[in-house]
């Protein structure tokens, strides 16, 4: 996990990148789902708005919805994942990532989300 | 409060993520569930399945008081012999699935599913009228470890058991000088067995079959795999696959209900009709044409026209594609090859009705 993403309380992170925000969703959610084995991504183009669902992801025993920690457009999705969901499961792949979005968010989008401490402390 | 068994500690103690399940908190997965699924699949697994029932039938009507409650003609049972069956309603819908040995004259074991052991009970209870018999629930006594895989009675013999039960048989044994039951049946679709021993020696055993299974291959297996392979093994699970408005004949489990039994039993008349004239629903199996997963209560549409529901679904980690069993009209036209659409997340998705079971079963001992 990266230092400086933050996190929402349904276990999604957003990390700042060039411009850009990699969305995601952390590796305690991924513990948590245990052997993923489904993935579906929206279409490049596609917008969100804070917290609506945006992917949907399975594990053996049950599907799971994503949610957008903030508003925004997709402009990339991470294909591996989708054509080898088990990626997710394996530590040493480090791609994990769902789709990137472009956001014009403002700042009282970003008010609920947690910093990686406040988030770590969340779930434990 | 939910109820714990006996070797809950152990599966603390092993890590295991633990799940409320029919009022039980079990363990769903010690490391993950497609690796404990291939465990089972490949060399033996061992599972705690105390949660499950026993009931003690016995009385010199214990007999006829049985073959009116199941389908099954229990008379056909020899000592030490077991049946697959279901107690039914006066309508043929399904109470609870069992497994029914005849452990001597007037004498028989039941092992029934822990979610419906009130039920149960209390069906036996309101049947007993005019039968000398006597109904004692010892589920609270025993615990039940299921030792399944192929190499499960490699491991069972190497600690000295050297005649085992023969499929769907039972017999006394003795483990690690423990004084248990060894019955040949399970519910992953491999070779093993299930061990009843009472509460007090079952942490000892746990602990003796991981050690000396060590060289087998063995590990704990949890509910998750349970699940995924008794699918594979195209095996019911209650509450999901048979209800109390299912028959046996609607769930595939015809070849249970013999068509020459003369003692009339609890839902007989409809059954039989059943049985001669054909049902409105029937349970098949399918695969899907894509990635996606069919799941319990999804609907099943052909032609645009609503015909069913998905009653288990999930992935087939041996096969590598998704399955599941579904309840659809018994339409004509659909059989083994037809291509039918399971609705998810509001979008409709190929799938193939295929024969069940979906992984070819290797317990036939």
């Amino acid at each position: 996990m990266n230092e400086s993403m933050l996190c929402t309380k349904t276990h999604e992170y957003l990390l700042e990148q060039d411009g850009k925000y990699e969305v995601g969703i952390t590796d305690y959610a991924i513990e948590q789902l245990g052997d993923i084995v489904f993935v579906e991504l929206p279409e490049v183009g596609t917008e969100f708005s804070k917290n609506e669902a945006f992917a949907t992801i399975e594990s053996v025993k049950a599907a799971s919805e994503i949610y957008m920690p903030i508003s925004g457009k997709v402009v990339e999705i991470n294909e591996q994942i989708v054509n080898s969901p088990e990626l997710l499961n394996d530590e040493t792949y480090e791609d994990k990532w769902f789709v990137k979005i472009e956001s014009k968010a403002d700042q009282i989008e970003f008010a609920d989300l947690l910093d990686y401490s406040d988030y770590k402390e969340e779930i434990e | 409060m939910t109820k714990q068994t006996f070797l809950h500690d152990k599966h603390i103690t092993l890590g295991a993520k633990m799940v409320d399940f029919a009022g039980w908190d079990m363990p769903v997965q010690y490391s993950s569930i497609i690796e404990e699924h291939k465990t089972v699949r490949e060399n033996v697994g061992l599972f705690d399945v105390s949660h499950m029932g026993e009931m003690i039938v016995v009385g010199e009507d214990a007999l006829p008081f049985l073959n009116k409650l199941v389908p099954q003609d229990i008379k056909k049972l020899v000592d030490l012999k077991a049946i697959y069956c279901q107690l039914t309603n006066k309508n043929g819908g399904i109470i609870d699935d069992l497994i029914i040995y005849k452990l001597e004259e007037s004498k028989y074991l039941i092992i029934a599913n822990a979610s419906r052991i009130d039920e149960d009970l209390n069906w036996m209870v309101r049947n007993k009228t005019g039968f000398n018999v006597e109904i004692i629930n010892e589920s609270h006594n025993y615990s039940l470890l299921a030792v399944q895989g192929p190499k499960a009675c490699e491991l069972i013999k190497s600690l000295g058991v050297e005649d085992l039960p023969t499929f769907f048989t039972i017999k006394r044994a003795t483990l690690f000088n423990i004084n248990l039951w060894i019955s040949r049946t399970g519910y992953t679709g491999e070779d093993g067995v299930e061990i009843l021993v009472k509460n007090e020696f079952s942490e000892y055993l746990w602990d003796k079959l991981l050690e000396s299974g060590k060289s087998f291959g063995i590990k704990p297996i949890g509910l998750g795999a349970r699940d995924t392979l008794r699918l594979e093994a195209a095996l019911h699970l209650y509450g999901n696959d048979l209800d109390e408005n299912t028959t046996p004949v609607e769930a595939g489990l015809a070849w249970s209900v013999p068509k020459n039994k003369n003692e009339d039993y609890n839902g007989k008349k409809e059954i039989m009709k059943q049985i001669e004239h054909g049902t409105q629903k029937k349970l098949i199996g399918i695969k899907m044409l894509d990635k996606n997963i069919a799941r319990h209560g999804y609907d099943v549409y052909y032609n645009g026209e609503k015909i069913g529901i998905i009653t288990s679904g999930g992935i087939s980690p041996v096969r590598g594609d998704n399955i599941a069993m579904a309840y659809i009209k018994n339409l004509d036209n659909l059989a083994v090859g037809s291509t039918i659409q399971v609705m998810i997340r509001e979008k409709l998705h190929n799938a193939e009705i295929v024969k069940r079971p979906f992984v070819k079963k290797n317990n036939k001992g």
